[in-house]
């Protein structure tokens, strides 16, 4: 899509694939982080990791076993929640271990019989190997996250305000919950393949925290985070490339230096005692 | 006609070791006051929160706006306005008063539709019954209690509702606030849309027929008519007395 704008191939994938997902991750991380549900983010991507591992395994598409099996984790965690009687954080967290443990098992399990499987890919991405589906795919995903918040602005809104309240309010609480997580599985499943199981995390939180340093209303943190995030990422790319460094390590790192320089500059905090 | 009919509910809370409310009947009807009255842990947040779906009711019958309960939760939570008893908003939380005050009428709305007109006009109406006009571009984490208080009531006022429930609205408020909101709470009754305040101060009532309902161990034990001067005592009596302290 951005060929125009990028002669080399694989860099012009890279970039595109880098600037959907973090489009798609960053928005999402608006609405989590101020849920208290940042750890969604950790638990969906290992339940991604275990899904491709039971793909590698199965010997089919690991991205849409991946898919498959954060989206049922993401059916979970509600239900679990409610019948457990724990928070959803706790709940979170119990997932996570299990994704871990099923996909450490299989790939342990494939070493010893000899399939040899490289759980490198999973766990630190490959931004460079991409193939045209993986770029439509991602850019369908950020176009589902848009269109999903614009569509439910005040139910989003309400409920990262307060659940309970949008609740009694008669806001469908339930339903744009079940999305939401919905659409997170979906997303952090597609970003596994680029930065890596161990990097969605940056892509989920990081953007929405520099947002929070600068923006007074939600309006402007939903602006404002994806395009820190996309355009730190493309930099990412662009600088990977142009002095051979590994792509998402170096966006990660890019990402948490601007989210520390935007602790020390922001203007959140200062009092103006001159106007009293 | 009645606007809210329970018989003989039976909730319980997911997990919990016993029924919370057992075996209650309660009629209200349009454009009464209804006072709740009863000890901690009697089961009056728990009534609300029946009332308007929040929690499951298990056994019995209940309607509320013509509305079965145990249907039509969302539905009913859309025509019920309720006040919660314990909140807190950390000092980040980015939505102004304005904003959250227009949230009471989101459920209202509905799915995919834009507050119009009319909904702006309400919420200021209601920002403006609150006298809360020179918060309403604060963000509402930096605001005392009792300005969060009175915002919230003004988000449950904006939206509207065809039954107002208030849980302690008056723990943050000062003197003034208290009578001048008996004075709110007051004319909403008078337009028909019965009020059910949970409280334990009882000063300042309005000077009208009060429907006191007094609540023990999740069971009604008392239910009728008085005037505002005879609720404190009714309660007094109906609770046994409260605690004595012994040692003096
Ligand atoms: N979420 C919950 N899970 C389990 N039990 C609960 C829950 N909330 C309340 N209860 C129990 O229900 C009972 C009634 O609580 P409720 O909050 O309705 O009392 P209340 O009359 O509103 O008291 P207060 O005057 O202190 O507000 C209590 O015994 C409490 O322990
Ligand atoms: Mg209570």
């Amino acid at each position: 899509m951005l060929e125009f704008l990028i002669e080399n191939n694989v860099v012009c994938r890279a970039v595109e694939a880098m600037v959907f997902a973090s489009i798609a991750c960053s928005i999402l991380g608006v609405i989590i982080s101020r849920m208290n549900l940042s750890s969604i983010g950790f638990t969906m991507s290992h339940a991604a990791f275990a899904g491709a591992a039971i793909g590698m395994f199965l010997e089919i598409n690991p991205q849409v076993t991946a898919i498959f099996f954060s989206v049922a984790v993401a059916a979970l965690i509600g239900p679990v929640s409610d019948k457990a009687k724990m928070a959803a954080d706790a709940t979170l967290g119990v997932l996570f271990a299990m994704s871990m443990a099923v996909a450490i098992f299989l790939v342990s399990y494939m070493q010893y019989s000899g399939r040899g499987l490289s759980a490198g890919s999973l766990l630190f991405g490959n931004v460079i190997s991409l193939y045209r589906e993986d770029i439509y795919a991602l850019a369908a995903v950020s176009a589902l996250t848009i269109i999903f918040v614009l569509a439910f602005y005040k139910e989003i809104t309400a409920i990262m305000f307060n659940m309970k309240i949008a609740e009694a309010s008669g806001v469908r609480v339930k339903l744009i919950y079940y999305i939401l997580l919905f659409i997170v599985a979906i997303s952090v499943s597609l970003t596994l393949n680029i930065v890596g199981g161990l990097l969605i995390f940056v892509l989920l939180v990081t953007p929405a925290s520099i947002a929070s340093q600068f923006c007074f209303n939600v309006r402007s943190m939903f602006v404002a985070a994806p395009l820190v995030a996309l355009s730190i990422s493309a930099f990412g790319v662009w600088a990977g490339f142009e002095y051979t460094l590994p792509i998402a390590p170096l966006v990660a790192l890019l990402l948490t230096s601007a989210f520390g320089v935007s602790v020390l500059v922001s203007f959140k905090r200062r009092i103006n005692y001159k106007k009293y | 006609m009645s606007i809210i009919e329970l018989e003989g509910i039976y909730t319980a809370y997911e997990g919990g070791d016993k029924p919370v409310i057992r075996g209650l009947s309660l009629s209200v009807k349009s454009g009464e006051y209804v006072v709740i009255g009863g000890p901690n842990s009697a089961g009056k947040t728990t009534l609300l929160e029946s009332i308007n779906g929040l929690v499951r009711i298990t056994h019995g019958t209940a309607s509320v706006c013509g509305l079965d309960l145990r249907c039509y939760g969302n539905e009913v939570r859309r025509k019920v306005g309720y006040v919660v008893q314990n909140f807190y908003f950390d000092p980040f939380t980015p939505f102004t008063v304005e904003e959250v005050v227009m949230m009471g009428r989101y459920g209202k709305m509905g799915l995919l539709k834009r507050p119009s007109r009319s909904d702006r006009e309400a919420a200021f109406e209601a920002i403006r019954l609150l006298g809360i006009e020179d918060l309403a571009s604060k963000t509402i984490g930096t605001l005392s209690g009792g300005q969060q208080q009175k915002t919230m009531i003004a988000h449950n006022i904006a939206k509207e509702p065809e039954v107002l429930m208030l849980d302690e609205p008056f723990s943050n408020l000062d003197f003034n606030a208290r009578e001048y909101l008996q004075g709110v709470f007051k004319s909403v009754a008078k337009k028909g849309t019965p009020v059910l305040l949970v409280s334990h101060a009882f000063d300042g009532l309005p000077d009208i027929r009060i429907h006191l309902v007094v609540m023990n161990k999740g069971r009604i034990t008392y239910d009728g008519v008085c005037d505002a001067g005879e609720v404190e005592s009714i309660i007094r009596k109906e609770s046994g007395g409260g605690l004595r302290c012994s040692s003096f």
